[in-house]
């Protein structure tokens, strides 16, 4: 992909115009018209100095390295949403008990801190498969339940609260529940699924897989700076979440209480199956004013930008309010459900269902924050009441898992609780 | 002392064992020395990264197992692993696989311990060198934690807290046990004995 479509017009005239050395615009992403030669950005990570120095302002691709898996929180949590997410849930076995939850977690621990530096599992016999600089990070999570079955219910954090029904749900036991969770991600699928095979094979002796599910993302831009993504709607997902410096965000996101937990946060996800056929016979205008932003852009219906923020009192010709009230954004902004904020993430999903014989997609969604029931629960029943997309949108499964503080060197996940 | 452990004559071990003894120096070993270097240098001449110690619980053999792990030497002269204890074990000794007269791969206790050459390292794994633990003490299950020490010759000694981990090798591969024939029949105890009972309660 380093070499330009040999159907571009040629850029003799660009360059004759002194806009660069030939060998930047070789290397450059697109040779269209000049845009490519603003750009810059060379594939495969080939910039050379002397590209950089006649584009100061050209920023560099983001290319994939390492996480470490160490500190106050799970780096999971926060991580930009890669190319590949796999998360599994488990159920314990009956004879599972407060001892076998450490030992478990001590295991993880260990296959942890050794795949998310590049370097095998502990006992990986396919010890090749272990790949380094591919973004990958392990989150785990524990279900309600577990809390009863070590026998630390009074243990459980507060803001870990049982998702109740919502009436557009149609939950399904195949995507619901689990007493633990793993989240694997990475912008490798190979990786993905090969360290969860190795975390599955640890936790063999003490769980069995109750639910998976695999989705994508792209976080990378044509020009591979980051961006937000869209989801299968073709909508722009995930705008306005808070940045890791804003004054809000670990108030919205990390838990404090009980003691052992502080760091930890709540999740919640949703296995959310879009209808794409009904969707599709919707006009574009029909579509935006659902979601109540662009699709071009994800800019708000009242903006021209993503990041602008939405005006909620601007009416138009007609005195209706330009992002319509049961618009998704409107019901689910944090100014309409008491300041809630959650930090979300999606992942795109498609299988193909053999009996009903169609294609079945939709969108992972996850939502981090500091209390389930006081964040989470009131946007998504404002969402239940009114949100348009519940047309084409039905939540299939349900699960909620609180997501155990970070470690360090030398310590391991849930240690708090159970060293 | 010689004592030569007899184990299975698989092509699978001794190839395993070839490459271990051939090429240390593969892309994977060099970055996990590379990454592991946050420690200062003046006490981190000796690194031990990903031990570990292999289940007996469900095994045919209960009284041994052995302990792997990945050593590195990032000083600018050679160590010696010379030995090994634990207070889970009656008996600990160096293994290495070797080639008998008979084509058979086998166990013995390395003579003189393991060298690990300036600014290398050594890959202690199934099918290679291993730290054997005999006249075990206690079953391990996986998740339990094993201690041990190892002695290298400039008279350092490491203290390791390893994890135990069931091992999805069939066992005879790396440690002999009185019911191993051959049979390279997949079903092995290991697995069989890993129940994973219980229906979902959706």
């Amino acid at each position: 992909m380093t070499t330009p479509p040999e159907n571009q017009p040629s850029s003799a005239g660009a360059e004759s115009a002194g806009q660069g050395p030939s060998r930047r615009r070789v290397l450059s992403y697109a040779g269209v018209g000049g845009l490519g030669l603003l750009g810059g950005v060379a594939l495969g990570g080939r910039v050379s100095a002397a590209d950089q120095a006649t584009a100061p302002t050209t920023p560099q691709p983001v290319v994939p390295g390492r996480v470490s898996p160490y500190g106050a929180h799970q780096p999971g949590v926060i991580a930009p949403t890669p190319l590949a997410n796999r998360l599994v849930a488990f159920t314990v076995n009956e004879e599972f008990d407060f001892d076998a939850a450490g030992r478990l977690m001590r295991l993880w621990t260990s296959s942890i801190e050794a795949v998310t530096q590049g370097r095998p599992a502990p006992g990986d016999t396919a010890r090749d498969l272990a790949q380094d600089n591919v973004d990958l990070t392990v989150t785990v999570g524990w279900g309600p339940d577990l809390f009863t079955k070590i026998d630390r219910v009074e243990q459980m954090p507060p803001g870990l609260v049982r998702i109740p029904a919502f009436t557009h749900d149609q939950l399904e036991a195949a995507w619901s529940g689990g007493d633990l969770l793993l989240m694997i991600a990475a912008n490798d699928d190979t990786t993905v699924t090969h360290v969860m095979r190795r975390l599955v094979l640890d936790a063999g002796p003490f769980a069995r897989v109750r639910w998976e599910q695999s989705g994508s993302w792209r976080r990378l831009d044509a020009s591979h700076q980051p961006h937000t993504g869209r989801n299968l709607f073709g909508q722009v997902d995930g705008t306005g979440n808070l940045a890791l410096d804003h004054e809000l965000f670990d108030a919205t996101v990390w838990a404090k209480a009980p003691d052992w937990f502080a760091g930890g946060t709540t999740m919640v996800v949703r296995r959310i199956s879009m209808n794409l056929d009904t969707w599709d016979e919707l006009t574009r205008q029909e579509q935006e004013l659902s979601v109540g932003r662009d699709l071009d852009q994800g800019a708000p219906l009242t903006g021209a930008h993503e990041a602008d923020l939405p005006d909620f009192k601007a009416l138009d010709d007609t005195g209706n309010p330009v992002i319509p009230l049961d618009s998704h954004l409107a019901l689910s902004h944090h100014s309409a459900n008491g300041g809630a904020r959650i930090l979300r993430r999606g992942m795109n999903y498609t299988t193909y269902d053999a009996v009903r014989q169609r294609h079945d997609s939709g969108l992972i969604f996850v939502s981090f924050q500091a209390d389930l029931g006081a964040q989470f629960v009131p946007i998504q029943r404002s969402l239940d009441r009114a949100d348009q997309l519940n047309e084409w949108t039905i939540a299939v499964g349900s699960a909620e898992f609180a997501v155990l503080p970070g470690f360090a060197e030398g310590t391991w996940l849930g240690q708090p609780l159970l060293g | 002392m010689n004592r030569r452990i007899r184990a299975m004559a698989l092509a699978l071990a001794a190839v395993t064992s070839l490459a271990l003894l051939a090429g240390c120096g593969d892309d994977a070993a060099d970055d996990a020395a590379t990454s592991a270097e946050e420690a200062p240098a003046a006490e981190a001449s000796i690194t031990i990264e990903d031990g570990w110690v292999r289940a007996t619980e469900g095994t045919e053999d209960t009284t041994m197992t052995a302990a792997f792990m990945d050593i590195e030497n990032s000083s600018d002269a050679e160590i010696v692993l010379l030995g090994a204890s634990s207070s889970v074990a009656g008996m600990t000794q160096l293994h290495e696989m070797v080639m008998d007269d008979e084509g058979a791969m086998t166990m013995q206790e390395v003579d003189g311990g393991l060298p690990i050459e300036a600014d290398g390292h050594a890959h202690l794994e199934p099918g290679g060198y291993h730290v054997m633990l005999m006249g075990l003490k206690q079953a391990l299950a996986p998740g339990d934690e094993v201690s041990l020490t190892l002695e290298f010759d400039d008279g350092s000694t490491q203290e390791l807290l390893l994890p135990v981990k069931a091992f999805t090798e069939e066992e005879p591969h790396y440690h002999e046990s009185e019911g191993a024939d051959g049979n390279m029949d997949e079903d092995t105890d290991m697995d069989s004995d890993m129940d994973m009972e219980e229906s979902p309660s959706p």
